[in-house]
């Protein structure tokens, strides 16, 4: 008990003797772990997007400028599993743009002559059949193009794929640079220590005893980043939240707590397993170098 | 403690030969001073008993443990009943005289209050009490050597090693550093002594192990520093 007592008083010692350190090596771990949290919690927005997107069922089909609207709405509710079609017009859609830019409607004037093209609303039945109408749509001659939430969603998935992989060789760096900088750290505050040491093992001293307060150090540090990196991503988040909804209040942003916590917790875990990996890297090394006879 | 040598080579890198062909048996209790010129080879043969060197050839077994076979724990273990007072003292410049006496019985989880008892006792008996608080460099040569003797005998080792223990440091405070040593012998551990103090060696005749080139040249009961013509 004395001697778990004693580790844990030479471990808190070592963060206070080289503070300074301490304190760099906190920040970057932060930092490290800022960005991680950070490209995780845009992956899941990124999913969040795209499932919600997957689940919605209407397809709106942009009109050619000359076409007959009501014969081409026509045509279209005669398709098998349309549910419903609506027409919009011209000055429907320059409406619409005008009530989603709110403050800014005046912008509108901007466009001169309405360029926006009248288009067909159209609500299918069933979500398995929105590629089918779609391909159907797009060869009516009255039709110019189509957007449905599946071709956005498929988009999407393309680009969620390459930002994972992308964010997987993030992950692995910034994992590395934050496991690199705390064993810069413990390495300093071993050799500083190295007399120290080298009598420690002269008066039987063990390997346990000696390198559990440098891991205990590293522990602390790399934990340390890690908890205010979480906090200040949950804060950060959080705050950006409220602009962004009202920014861009189509998009699906996730808002429950408990994935943040999940995600915190998933960040201190890494801070925990990487400062405990490298420091006993780094304090093992030495040791196994100061125990070794001439 | 007893320490057996059995045909102990030791030869560093390149071709340094620091140990030749060394017998020894040292029974538990004894005293025993180890005299030689300054790189005859009386430091490594103490280390090699400490297990910092690793002879090249032979055998080495102190107190019935076989050093050559020993893994770190067991080391560690084996080290905490051996005193050692280093040539430099190795003292911790950043803990106090206190402290580094504490440092040796904490690392072997003494609890705090007998770790009190035990390093009063210890800084007591070697006469630096009074300056407990005081670092290191604070100290002059003799208390430093004091205070490297009191972390030596604390833990009450079976074994102590003092490599010179009395180097650069006046007749009178050679002689109250001889009777602290000559009291733990008394009280049961075996002392090996590396010293080229003519005077204490002619005084407190004991045991003398002269090593000339890494080889051992002389083994004398009560010996003196000088060989008395025997060789």
């Amino acid at each position: 008990m004395a001697r778990i007592k004693y580790i844990f008083r030479d471990g808190w010692r070592l963060i206070w003797r080289h503070f300074g350190m301490s304190l760099l090596t906190i920040f970057t771990a932060m930092a490290v772990f800022f960005v991680i949290g950070s490209t995780m919690l845009f992956i899941l927005n990124i999913r969040n997007i795209i499932g919600t997107m997957e689940n919605q069922l209407s397809i709106q089909a942009y009109l050619k400028a000359d076409s007959d609207i009501e014969a081409a709405a026509k045509s279209v509710r005669a398709m098998s599993g349309v549910q419903s079609v609506n027409i919009i017009t011209k000055e429907t859609a320059l409406e619409r743009l005008r009530a989603r830019l709110g403050n800014q409607a005046n912008a509108v004037t901007l466009l001169g002559d309405n360029p926006l093209p009248s288009s067909l609303e159209v609500r299918v039945e069933r979500a398995a059949q929105v590629a089918d109408i779609a391909r159907r749509l797009i060869t009516l001659s009255a039709v110019e193009d189509i957007v449905y939430a599946g071709h956005v969603a498929e988009k999407l998935t393309r680009l969620s794929r390459f930002v994972e992989h992308f964010s997987v060789v993030m992950l692995i760096m910034a994992l590395a640079a934050s496991g690199v900088v705390l064993f810069n750290t413990i390495r300093i505050s071993v050799y500083s220590r190295a007399d120290e040491i080298d009598v420690m093992m002269k008066v039987g001293a063990t390997s346990t005893y000696v390198a559990f307060p440098f891991v205990i150090q590293g522990f602390i540090l790399g934990l340390l980043g890690a908890v205010t990196a979480s906090a200040a991503l949950g804060y950060a988040y959080f705050s950006a939240l409220v602009p962004l909804r009202e920014m861009l209040p189509f998009i699906p942003f996730i808002e429950s707590k408990r994935l943040l916590f999940t995600l915190s917790l998933v960040l201190i875990c890494c801070g925990a397993v990487v400062s405990l990996f490298a420091s006993l890297v780094a304090v093992e090394k030495f040791i196994r170098k100061a125990a070794k006879p001439l | 403690m007893d320490i057996k040598f059995s045909g102990v080579s030791k030869i560093f890198e390149p071709d340094i030969v620091a140990l030749e062909d060394v017998y020894l048996n040292i029974g538990r209790g004894e005293f025993v001073y180890l005299v030689g010129e300054t790189g005859s080879g009386k430091t490594t043969l103490m280390r090699c008993i400490f297990r910092e060197v690793i002879p090249s050839r032979g055998h080495i077994s102190v107190g019935g443990h076989v050093l050559r076979k020993m893994g770190r724990f067991e080391l560690a273990l084996f080290r905490r009943d051996i005193g050692v007072i280093f040539q430099d003292f190795s003292l911790l410049p950043n803990l106090t005289a206190f402290e580094n006496v504490a440092f040796v019985l904490e690392v072997m989880g003494v609890p705090v209050r007998e770790i009190n008892d035990r390093v009063t006792d210890a800084l007591k008996t070697v006469g630096i009490w009074r300056r407990r608080m005081l670092y290191p460099q604070q100290m002059s040569g003799g208390e430093q050597q004091r205070l490297a003797i009191a972390r030596a005998i604390v833990n009450e080792p079976s074994l102590i090693l003092a490599d010179e223990p009395t180097g650069n440091l006046d007749n009178h405070t050679a002689d109250e550093i001889m009777q602290l040593l000559l009291d733990i012998n008394a009280a049961g551990a075996t002392v090996l002594m590396a010293t080229h103090n003519q005077l204490l060696v002619d005084s407190y005749r004991h045991r003398v192990i002269e090593i000339r080139r890494g080889r051992v040249v002389r083994d004398e009961k009560q010996g003196g520093y000088e060989a008395d013509g025997a060789y």
